[in-house]
Protein backbone atom coordinates (compact mmCIF):
# COMPACT_ATOMS: atom_id res chain seq x y z
CA UNK A 1 0.00 0.00 0.00
CA UNK A 2 1.26 3.64 -1.08
CA UNK A 3 2.17 5.33 2.04
CA UNK A 4 -0.96 6.61 3.58
CA UNK A 5 -0.47 10.43 4.69
CA UNK A 6 -3.71 11.12 7.17
CA UNK A 7 -4.42 13.32 9.95
CA UNK A 8 -6.32 10.84 11.96
CA UNK A 9 -4.85 7.17 12.98
CA UNK A 10 -6.40 4.51 10.56
CA UNK A 11 -5.34 1.90 12.88
CA UNK A 12 -3.75 -1.10 11.11
CA UNK A 13 -6.40 -3.77 12.70
CA UNK A 14 -9.11 -1.44 11.44
CA UNK A 15 -8.14 -1.63 7.83
CA UNK A 16 -7.01 -5.04 7.91
CA UNK A 17 -10.60 -5.94 9.32
CA UNK A 18 -12.17 -4.31 6.00
CA UNK A 19 -9.88 -6.73 3.75
CA UNK A 20 -11.32 -9.91 6.23
CA UNK A 21 -14.96 -8.25 6.64
CA UNK A 22 -15.33 -6.96 3.39
CA UNK A 23 -14.44 -10.49 1.84
CA UNK A 24 -17.23 -12.18 3.64
CA UNK A 25 -19.75 -9.79 3.49
CA UNK A 26 -19.54 -9.21 -0.58
CA UNK A 27 -19.41 -13.33 -0.71
CA UNK A 28 -22.37 -13.02 1.89
CA UNK A 29 -24.65 -10.40 -0.39
CA UNK A 30 -23.73 -12.46 -3.74
CA UNK A 31 -25.00 -15.98 -2.42
CA UNK A 32 -27.88 -13.85 -0.92
CA UNK A 33 -28.52 -12.02 -4.42
CA UNK A 34 -28.17 -15.81 -6.01
CA UNK A 35 -31.07 -16.83 -3.97
CA UNK A 36 -33.17 -14.24 -4.78
CA UNK A 37 -32.41 -14.64 -8.18
CA UNK A 38 -33.32 -18.06 -8.19
CA UNK A 39 -36.27 -17.92 -6.24
CA UNK A 40 -37.73 -15.00 -8.61
CA UNK A 41 -37.03 -17.26 -11.51
CA UNK A 42 -40.40 -19.70 -9.69
CA UNK A 43 -41.98 -16.41 -8.96
CA UNK A 44 -42.18 -15.45 -12.87
CA UNK A 45 -43.16 -19.21 -13.35
CA UNK A 46 -45.67 -19.02 -11.22
CA UNK A 47 -47.29 -15.74 -12.51
CA UNK A 48 -47.56 -17.30 -15.66
CA UNK A 49 -49.53 -20.07 -14.83
CA UNK B 1 -12.31 43.38 10.54
CA UNK B 2 -11.02 40.54 12.90
CA UNK B 3 -11.79 36.73 12.47
CA UNK B 4 -10.42 34.30 14.91
CA UNK B 5 -8.97 31.19 14.63
CA UNK B 6 -12.21 28.75 16.20
CA UNK B 7 -10.98 27.07 19.17
CA UNK B 8 -11.45 23.32 17.67
CA UNK B 9 -10.02 24.04 14.37
CA UNK B 10 -6.47 22.79 14.20
CA UNK B 11 -6.52 18.88 13.30
CA UNK B 12 -7.13 19.43 9.46
CA UNK B 13 -4.37 20.92 7.44
CA UNK B 14 -6.79 21.41 4.86
CA UNK B 15 -8.94 24.38 6.07
CA UNK B 16 -9.27 26.50 8.90
CA UNK B 17 -12.48 27.58 10.78
CA UNK B 18 -12.46 30.98 11.58
CA UNK B 19 -15.47 32.79 13.62
CA UNK B 20 -16.56 36.41 14.86
CA UNK B 21 -19.97 37.21 16.34
CA UNK B 22 -22.68 34.85 14.58
CA UNK B 23 -20.67 34.49 11.32
CA UNK B 24 -17.94 31.36 10.50
CA UNK B 25 -15.67 31.29 8.26
CA UNK B 26 -13.87 28.29 6.20
CA UNK B 27 -10.56 29.44 4.93
CA UNK B 28 -9.36 26.37 2.34
CA UNK B 29 -5.71 26.06 1.55
CA UNK B 30 -3.88 24.71 -1.84
CA UNK B 31 -3.32 21.29 -0.33
CA UNK B 32 -7.23 20.51 -0.91
CA UNK B 33 -7.27 22.22 -3.85
CA UNK B 34 -7.59 19.44 -5.92
CA UNK B 35 -10.20 17.10 -3.26
CA UNK B 36 -12.40 20.22 -3.51
CA UNK B 37 -12.25 20.43 -7.22
CA UNK B 38 -13.28 17.29 -7.79
CA UNK B 39 -16.15 17.26 -5.40
CA UNK B 40 -17.46 20.29 -6.79
CA UNK B 41 -17.18 18.85 -10.42
CA UNK B 42 -18.64 15.99 -9.76
CA UNK B 43 -22.04 17.60 -8.51
CA UNK B 44 -21.86 15.53 -5.17
CA UNK B 45 -21.37 18.90 -3.44
CA UNK B 46 -24.42 20.83 -4.81
CA UNK B 47 -26.74 17.42 -4.22
CA UNK B 48 -25.73 17.00 -0.67
CA UNK B 49 -26.49 20.51 0.03
CA UNK B 50 -29.53 20.44 -1.58
CA UNK B 51 -30.76 17.26 -0.23
CA UNK B 52 -29.60 19.09 3.55
CA UNK B 53 -27.40 16.43 3.71
CA UNK B 54 -24.41 19.25 3.73
CA UNK B 55 -24.13 22.64 5.40
CA UNK B 56 -24.56 25.79 2.82
CA UNK B 57 -22.26 27.81 1.93
CA UNK B 58 -20.99 31.07 0.13
CA UNK B 59 -18.24 31.47 -1.16
CA UNK B 60 -16.71 34.91 -0.41
CA UNK B 61 -12.83 34.47 -2.20
CA UNK B 62 -12.96 37.92 -3.25
CA UNK B 63 -12.81 39.53 0.55
CA UNK B 64 -9.20 37.82 0.75
CA UNK B 65 -7.60 41.14 1.28
CA UNK B 66 -9.33 40.33 4.87
CA UNK B 67 -7.49 37.26 5.36
CA UNK B 68 -3.79 38.46 5.23
CA UNK B 69 -2.46 36.95 7.93
CA UNK B 70 -3.22 33.29 6.25
CA UNK B 71 -1.21 31.78 3.44
CA UNK B 72 -1.41 29.21 0.68
CA UNK B 73 -5.44 30.14 0.50
CA UNK B 74 -7.08 28.33 -2.72
CA UNK B 75 -10.76 29.99 -1.47
CA UNK B 76 -12.92 31.28 1.13
CA UNK B 77 -16.42 30.05 2.33
CA UNK B 78 -18.72 31.00 4.68
CA UNK B 79 -21.20 27.98 5.58
CA UNK B 80 -24.27 29.11 7.02
CA UNK B 81 -24.52 29.11 10.61
CA UNK B 82 -25.88 27.03 13.40
CA UNK B 83 -27.31 29.05 16.11
CA UNK B 84 -26.96 26.21 18.51
CA UNK B 85 -23.96 23.65 18.82
CA UNK B 86 -24.54 19.90 20.33
CA UNK B 87 -21.99 17.58 20.93
CA UNK B 88 -22.84 13.17 20.44
CA UNK B 89 -22.83 12.90 24.08
CA UNK B 90 -25.72 15.29 24.30
CA UNK B 91 -27.75 13.21 21.77
CA UNK B 92 -30.61 10.44 22.61
CA UNK B 93 -30.24 7.26 20.63
CA UNK B 94 -32.39 8.46 17.49
CA UNK B 95 -30.36 11.48 17.43
CA UNK B 96 -27.11 9.43 17.65
CA UNK B 97 -28.16 7.09 14.97
CA UNK B 98 -29.64 9.56 12.43
CA UNK B 99 -26.07 11.54 12.77
CA UNK B 100 -24.47 7.82 12.11
CA UNK B 101 -26.94 7.00 9.07
CA UNK B 102 -26.42 10.38 7.28
CA UNK B 103 -22.40 9.73 7.76
CA UNK B 104 -22.49 6.26 6.24
CA UNK B 105 -25.14 7.51 3.39
CA UNK B 106 -22.68 10.12 2.36
CA UNK B 107 -19.94 7.83 2.41
CA UNK B 108 -21.84 5.33 0.08
CA UNK B 109 -23.06 8.43 -2.35
CA UNK B 110 -19.61 9.51 -2.57
CA UNK B 111 -17.85 6.22 -2.94
CA UNK B 112 -20.31 6.15 -6.37
CA UNK B 113 -18.87 9.67 -7.27
CA UNK B 114 -15.07 8.58 -6.81
CA UNK B 115 -14.56 9.97 -3.50
CA UNK B 116 -14.52 9.40 -0.01
CA UNK B 117 -14.95 10.67 3.95
CA UNK B 118 -11.92 11.36 5.27
CA UNK B 119 -12.86 11.27 8.69
CA UNK B 120 -15.64 10.16 10.92
CA UNK B 121 -15.72 12.14 13.90
CA UNK B 122 -19.41 12.29 15.36
CA UNK B 123 -18.66 16.52 15.76
CA UNK B 124 -18.80 16.82 12.04
CA UNK B 125 -22.62 16.67 12.49
CA UNK B 126 -24.95 18.99 14.07
CA UNK B 127 -28.80 19.27 14.37
CA UNK B 128 -29.92 22.36 12.18
CA UNK B 129 -33.55 22.85 11.93
CA UNK B 130 -34.24 19.09 13.45
CA UNK B 131 -32.21 17.59 11.15
CA UNK B 132 -28.66 15.98 10.95
CA UNK B 133 -26.59 18.10 8.64
CA UNK B 134 -23.21 17.37 7.75
CA UNK B 135 -20.93 20.52 8.74
CA UNK B 136 -17.21 19.57 7.71
CA UNK B 137 -17.01 20.48 4.08
CA UNK B 138 -13.65 19.71 3.42
CA UNK B 139 -13.87 15.89 4.50
CA UNK B 140 -14.33 14.95 1.31
CA UNK B 141 -11.33 13.63 -0.71
CA UNK B 142 -10.85 11.41 -4.05
CA UNK B 143 -11.16 8.21 -3.30
CA UNK B 144 -8.01 5.82 -4.11
CA UNK B 145 -8.88 2.56 -5.61
CA UNK B 146 -7.68 -0.19 -3.43
CA UNK B 147 -7.63 2.17 -0.34
CA UNK B 148 -10.06 0.68 2.74
CA UNK B 149 -12.25 3.73 4.95
CA UNK B 150 -9.38 5.33 6.68
CA UNK B 151 -12.05 6.77 8.90
CA UNK B 152 -13.91 3.42 9.87
CA UNK B 153 -12.05 3.14 13.23
CA UNK B 154 -13.70 6.85 14.55
CA UNK B 155 -17.07 5.43 12.91
CA UNK B 156 -16.76 2.81 15.30
CA UNK B 157 -15.89 5.12 18.12
CA UNK B 158 -17.37 7.82 17.60
CA UNK B 159 -21.18 6.19 16.92
CA UNK B 160 -21.57 2.32 16.93
CA UNK B 161 -20.12 1.98 20.07
CA UNK B 162 -22.45 4.72 22.01
CA UNK B 163 -25.64 3.23 19.69
CA UNK B 164 -24.64 0.05 21.70
CA UNK B 165 -24.44 0.89 24.83
CA UNK B 166 -27.83 2.47 24.47
CA UNK B 167 -29.19 -0.60 22.93
CA UNK B 168 -27.65 -3.16 25.46
CA UNK B 169 -28.83 -0.72 28.63
CA UNK B 170 -25.55 1.06 29.49
CA UNK B 171 -26.42 5.01 28.09
CA UNK B 172 -24.72 6.10 31.13
CA UNK B 173 -20.96 5.28 29.86
CA UNK B 174 -21.95 7.28 26.74
CA UNK B 175 -19.94 10.24 29.06
CA UNK B 176 -17.08 8.72 28.72
CA UNK B 177 -16.98 10.54 25.67
CA UNK B 178 -15.72 13.96 27.63
CA UNK B 179 -13.32 11.46 28.91
CA UNK B 180 -11.96 10.78 25.41
CA UNK B 181 -12.27 12.85 22.49
CA UNK B 182 -10.86 10.54 19.96
CA UNK B 183 -14.41 8.89 20.69
CA UNK B 184 -14.84 5.30 23.01
CA UNK B 185 -12.15 3.05 23.64
CA UNK B 186 -13.15 -0.05 21.54
CA UNK B 187 -11.40 -2.68 24.22
CA UNK B 188 -13.09 -1.23 26.87
CA UNK B 189 -16.78 -1.31 25.06
CA UNK B 190 -16.15 -4.21 24.41
CA UNK B 191 -15.68 -5.90 27.63
CA UNK B 192 -18.96 -3.78 29.02
CA UNK B 193 -21.62 -4.82 26.32
CA UNK B 194 -22.96 -8.57 27.45
CA UNK B 195 -21.61 -11.74 26.30
CA UNK B 196 -24.16 -12.68 24.09
CA UNK B 197 -23.52 -9.30 21.78
CA UNK B 198 -20.48 -12.14 20.46
CA UNK B 199 -22.56 -14.27 18.82
CA UNK B 200 -24.04 -10.88 16.96
CA UNK B 201 -22.22 -10.90 13.54
CA UNK B 202 -22.56 -7.07 13.33
CA UNK B 203 -21.14 -6.00 17.36
CA UNK B 204 -18.88 -9.10 17.12
CA UNK B 205 -16.72 -7.42 13.37
CA UNK B 206 -16.90 -3.93 14.63
CA UNK B 207 -16.26 -4.17 18.63
CA UNK B 208 -15.01 -7.61 19.68
CA UNK B 209 -12.87 -8.87 16.62
CA UNK B 210 -12.00 -4.98 15.69
CA UNK B 211 -10.86 -4.42 19.79
CA UNK B 212 -8.70 -7.83 19.39
CA UNK B 213 -7.01 -6.78 15.99
CA UNK B 214 -6.36 -3.11 17.06
CA UNK B 215 -4.32 -4.68 20.66
CA UNK B 216 -2.62 -6.88 17.87
CA UNK B 217 -1.30 -4.20 15.57
CA UNK B 218 -1.16 -1.28 17.74
CA UNK B 219 2.38 -2.20 18.50
CA UNK B 220 5.64 -0.68 16.42
CA UNK B 221 5.51 -3.47 14.46
CA UNK B 222 2.92 -2.56 12.22
CA UNK B 223 2.23 -3.95 9.19
CA UNK B 224 1.93 -0.83 6.67
CA UNK B 225 4.75 -1.86 4.62
CA UNK B 226 2.67 -5.03 3.32
CA UNK B 227 -0.20 -4.20 1.13
CA UNK B 228 -3.56 -3.96 1.96
CA UNK B 229 -5.97 -3.66 -0.50
CA UNK B 230 -9.43 -3.42 -0.71
CA UNK B 231 -11.68 -3.05 -4.33
CA UNK B 232 -14.11 -0.68 -4.66
CA UNK B 233 -16.94 -3.32 -4.44
CA UNK B 234 -15.86 -4.80 -1.36
CA UNK B 235 -15.34 -1.65 0.49
CA UNK B 236 -18.71 -0.66 -0.87
CA UNK B 237 -20.25 -4.16 0.33
CA UNK B 238 -18.40 -3.19 3.71
CA UNK B 239 -20.18 0.25 3.57
CA UNK B 240 -23.65 -1.10 2.91
CA UNK B 241 -23.15 -3.85 5.86
CA UNK B 242 -22.40 -1.11 8.10
CA UNK B 243 -25.25 1.09 7.60
CA UNK B 244 -27.70 -2.39 7.07
CA UNK B 245 -26.27 -2.83 10.82
CA UNK B 246 -26.79 0.45 11.94
CA UNK B 247 -30.31 0.81 10.53
CA UNK B 248 -31.54 -2.37 13.09
CA UNK B 249 -30.07 -1.15 15.70
CA UNK B 250 -33.04 -0.15 17.83
CA UNK B 251 -33.44 0.75 21.80
CA UNK B 252 -34.91 -2.67 23.53
CA UNK B 253 -38.98 -2.11 23.08
CA UNK B 254 -40.05 -2.45 26.59
CA UNK B 255 -37.77 1.23 27.28
CA UNK B 256 -39.35 2.79 24.22
CA UNK B 257 -42.90 2.84 25.61
CA UNK B 258 -44.29 6.16 27.46
CA UNK B 259 -44.83 5.47 30.60
CA UNK B 260 -45.48 6.75 34.56
CA UNK B 261 -43.02 9.82 33.96
CA UNK B 262 -42.13 11.62 36.70
CA UNK B 263 -44.25 14.96 37.93
CA UNK B 264 -46.19 14.63 34.27
CA UNK B 265 -49.24 13.10 35.97
CA UNK B 266 -48.91 14.61 39.41
CA UNK B 267 -50.46 17.39 37.67
CA UNK B 268 -54.23 17.69 38.27
CA UNK B 269 -55.48 18.67 34.76
CA UNK B 270 -57.33 22.15 36.11
CA UNK B 271 -53.32 23.02 37.24
CA UNK B 272 -51.84 21.91 34.27
CA UNK B 273 -54.30 24.31 31.99
CA UNK B 274 -53.85 27.03 34.44
CA UNK B 275 -49.90 26.66 34.36
CA UNK B 276 -50.03 26.70 30.57
CA UNK B 277 -51.96 29.63 30.22
CA UNK B 278 -49.78 31.14 32.81
CA UNK B 279 -46.95 30.40 30.82
CA UNK B 280 -48.08 31.45 27.89
CA UNK B 281 -48.29 34.65 28.90
CA UNK B 282 -45.11 35.40 30.34
CA UNK B 283 -43.22 34.00 27.57
CA UNK B 284 -45.36 36.39 25.02
CA UNK B 285 -43.71 39.32 27.19
CA UNK B 286 -40.38 38.18 27.03
CA UNK B 287 -39.65 38.12 23.48
CA UNK B 288 -37.18 35.76 23.15
CA UNK B 289 -34.49 34.83 21.13
CA UNK B 290 -33.52 31.78 22.76
CA UNK B 291 -35.44 29.87 25.68
CA UNK B 292 -33.93 27.34 27.80
CA UNK B 293 -36.07 24.74 29.28
CA UNK B 294 -34.54 22.80 32.03
CA UNK B 295 -35.65 19.23 32.91
CA UNK B 296 -38.44 19.71 30.07
CA UNK B 297 -39.72 16.15 31.06
CA UNK B 298 -42.66 15.02 28.17
CA UNK B 299 -41.56 18.35 26.27
CA UNK B 300 -45.21 20.35 27.03
CA UNK B 301 -43.46 23.22 27.53
CA UNK B 302 -40.98 23.56 25.06
CA UNK B 303 -43.67 23.31 22.67
CA UNK B 304 -45.54 25.94 23.75
CA UNK B 305 -42.12 28.34 23.93
CA UNK B 306 -41.14 27.08 20.57
CA UNK B 307 -44.29 29.55 19.39
CA UNK B 308 -43.10 32.58 21.29
CA UNK B 309 -39.05 32.30 20.76
CA UNK B 310 -36.60 31.36 17.80
CA UNK B 311 -34.88 28.81 19.01
CA UNK B 312 -35.83 26.40 22.27
CA UNK B 313 -32.88 24.11 24.14
CA UNK B 314 -34.65 21.70 25.98
CA UNK B 315 -32.59 20.03 28.51
CA UNK B 316 -33.41 16.63 30.79
CA UNK B 317 -31.09 14.16 32.01
CA UNK B 318 -33.63 11.32 31.31
CA UNK B 319 -32.76 10.15 28.41
CA UNK B 320 -36.15 8.58 27.00
CA UNK B 321 -37.47 11.38 27.77
CA UNK B 322 -35.15 13.16 25.22
CA UNK B 323 -35.66 10.29 22.61
CA UNK B 324 -39.72 10.61 23.03
CA UNK B 325 -39.21 14.85 22.60
CA UNK B 326 -36.90 14.52 19.41
CA UNK B 327 -39.06 12.34 18.66
CA UNK B 328 -42.19 14.85 18.50
CA UNK B 329 -40.66 17.42 16.94
CA UNK B 330 -39.52 15.08 13.59
CA UNK B 331 -43.28 13.95 13.24
CA UNK B 332 -45.04 17.63 13.66
CA UNK B 333 -41.91 18.73 11.91
CA UNK B 334 -41.43 20.98 14.67
CA UNK B 335 -38.00 22.62 13.67
CA UNK B 336 -36.72 25.28 16.72
CA UNK B 337 -36.37 22.62 19.03
CA UNK B 338 -33.07 21.52 19.85
CA UNK B 339 -33.15 18.72 22.28
CA UNK B 340 -30.59 17.42 24.33
CA UNK B 341 -29.72 14.69 27.12
CA UNK B 342 -28.27 17.10 29.98
CA UNK B 343 -27.99 17.06 33.63
CA UNK B 344 -28.09 20.29 35.21
CA UNK B 345 -26.13 19.59 38.38
CA UNK B 346 -23.72 18.09 36.81
CA UNK B 347 -23.31 19.73 32.72
CA UNK B 348 -21.29 19.16 29.84
CA UNK B 349 -17.63 20.17 30.27
CA UNK B 350 -15.33 22.00 28.22
CA UNK B 351 -13.31 19.02 26.77
CA UNK B 352 -9.84 18.74 24.21
CA UNK B 353 -6.94 20.75 23.98
CA UNK B 354 -6.92 24.14 26.16
CA UNK B 355 -10.51 22.85 27.29
CA UNK B 356 -11.15 24.90 24.93
CA UNK B 357 -11.86 22.51 21.78
CA UNK B 358 -16.01 21.50 22.93
CA UNK B 359 -17.43 24.08 24.99
CA UNK B 360 -19.21 23.47 28.54
CA UNK B 361 -23.20 23.56 28.09
CA UNK B 362 -23.31 27.33 29.60
CA UNK B 363 -20.81 28.53 27.25
CA UNK B 364 -22.02 28.01 24.05
CA UNK B 365 -24.94 30.31 23.63
CA UNK B 366 -26.77 33.39 25.76
CA UNK B 367 -30.52 32.48 26.84
CA UNK B 368 -33.28 35.30 27.05
CA UNK B 369 -35.61 33.20 29.10
CA UNK B 370 -34.90 30.06 31.31
CA UNK B 371 -37.99 27.52 31.95
CA UNK B 372 -37.83 26.16 35.05
CA UNK B 373 -40.94 23.89 35.95
CA UNK B 374 -41.26 21.46 38.36
CA UNK B 375 -37.38 21.41 38.69
CA UNK B 376 -35.88 23.69 42.07
CA UNK B 377 -36.73 20.96 44.21
CA UNK B 378 -34.82 18.09 42.30
CA UNK B 379 -31.75 20.49 42.30
CA UNK B 380 -32.59 21.78 45.96
CA UNK B 381 -33.19 18.63 47.50
CA UNK B 382 -32.67 15.54 45.05
CA UNK B 383 -28.87 17.48 44.42
CA UNK B 384 -28.55 19.07 47.66
CA UNK B 385 -27.49 22.67 45.56
CA UNK B 386 -28.54 25.84 48.03
CA UNK B 387 -31.18 27.77 46.76
CA UNK B 388 -28.39 30.64 46.88
CA UNK B 389 -26.57 28.63 44.21
CA UNK B 390 -29.89 27.73 42.08
CA UNK B 391 -30.53 31.92 41.95
CA UNK B 392 -27.08 32.97 41.08
CA UNK B 393 -26.27 29.99 38.30
CA UNK B 394 -29.76 31.56 36.57
CA UNK B 395 -28.99 34.91 36.56
CA UNK B 396 -25.69 34.26 35.17
CA UNK B 397 -26.75 33.13 32.23
CA UNK B 398 -30.38 34.31 31.38
CA UNK B 399 -32.69 37.67 31.57
CA UNK B 400 -35.85 36.20 32.35
CA UNK B 401 -37.07 33.18 34.47
CA UNK B 402 -40.13 31.72 34.79
CA UNK B 403 -40.05 29.22 37.26
CA UNK B 404 -41.88 27.10 39.82
CA UNK B 405 -41.43 26.65 43.63
CA UNK B 406 -42.42 23.57 44.79
CA UNK B 407 -42.59 23.68 48.23
CA UNK B 408 -41.36 20.69 50.46
CA UNK B 409 -45.22 19.79 51.71
CA UNK B 410 -45.62 18.72 47.93
CA UNK B 411 -46.12 14.83 47.16
CA UNK B 412 -43.13 14.97 44.71
CA UNK B 413 -40.89 17.05 47.39
CA UNK B 414 -41.69 14.56 49.65
CA UNK B 415 -41.34 11.58 47.53
CA UNK B 416 -37.34 12.97 47.56
CA UNK B 417 -37.39 12.84 51.00
CA UNK B 418 -38.35 9.37 51.18
CA UNK B 419 -34.76 8.03 50.84
CA UNK B 420 -32.75 11.29 52.45
CA UNK B 421 -32.48 13.01 55.87
CA UNK B 422 -34.24 15.91 55.71
CA UNK B 423 -31.61 18.43 56.19
CA UNK B 424 -32.80 20.97 53.88
CA UNK B 425 -34.51 23.59 56.69
CA UNK B 426 -33.48 26.59 54.05
CA UNK B 427 -35.89 24.82 51.22
CA UNK B 428 -38.87 27.25 52.35
CA UNK B 429 -40.67 29.81 49.92
CA UNK B 430 -39.49 32.81 52.36
CA UNK B 431 -35.72 31.93 51.49
CA UNK B 432 -36.51 31.02 47.71
CA UNK B 433 -37.88 34.83 47.67
CA UNK B 434 -34.47 36.49 49.44
CA UNK B 435 -32.34 34.68 47.24
CA UNK B 436 -33.94 34.38 44.28
CA UNK B 437 -34.33 38.51 44.82
CA UNK B 438 -30.60 39.23 45.19
CA UNK B 439 -30.51 39.05 41.55
CA UNK B 440 -34.21 39.18 40.08
CA UNK B 441 -37.45 41.68 40.32
CA UNK B 442 -40.43 38.98 40.63
CA UNK B 443 -43.01 40.52 38.24
CA UNK B 444 -45.65 38.23 39.16
CA UNK B 445 -46.48 35.51 40.86
CA UNK B 446 -49.91 32.64 40.96
CA UNK B 447 -50.46 30.04 43.33
CA UNK B 448 -50.96 27.00 41.15
CA UNK B 449 -54.42 25.19 41.50
CA UNK B 450 -54.79 22.28 43.90
CA UNK B 451 -51.08 22.23 45.44
CA UNK B 452 -49.19 24.77 46.92
CA UNK B 453 -46.49 25.38 44.10
CA UNK B 454 -45.96 28.74 42.98
CA UNK B 455 -45.37 30.00 39.71
CA UNK B 456 -42.89 33.08 39.24
CA UNK B 457 -42.30 35.32 36.77
CA UNK B 458 -39.26 37.61 36.69
CA UNK B 459 -36.46 39.84 35.26
CA UNK B 460 -32.90 40.09 36.31
CA UNK B 461 -32.34 43.34 38.29
CA UNK B 462 -29.84 44.97 35.96
CA UNK B 463 -28.35 47.45 38.59
CA UNK B 464 -26.99 44.36 40.29
CA UNK B 465 -24.14 43.10 38.92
Amino acid sequence: MQQLILYIDPGTGSLLLQLVIGGIVTFGLFFKNSFKKFFSLFKKKDDKI
Amino acid sequence: MFYAQHESSFRDNDSVILKKNNEIIRVIYDSYKEHYEAFERSGFMDELINDHKLISHIDISNEINNFENYKNIYKIIKPKYIPFISYPYEWCFSQLKQAALLTLSIQLSALQKGLTLKDASAYNVQFLDGKPIFIDTTSIEIYEEGKPWVAYKQFCQHFIAPLLLYKYGNPDLIKLLWANIEGLPLDAISKVLPFKTRFNFFVWTHIHYHAKLELKYNSSKSIKSKKIHLSKSRLEAFIQFLKSGIENIELPKSKTEWSDYYDTFSYSKDMFEQKKELVQNYLSICDSNVVLDIGCNDGAFSLIAAQYAKQVVSVDFDYLVIENLFNITQNKNITNITSLILDVSNPSPAIGWANTERLSFYNRTNYDTILALAVIHHLAIGNNVPISNIAKLFASISRYLIIEFVPKSDPQTQKLLVTKKDIFNHYTLEEFKIQFQKYFIINAFEQLKGSDRILFFMTKNETIS
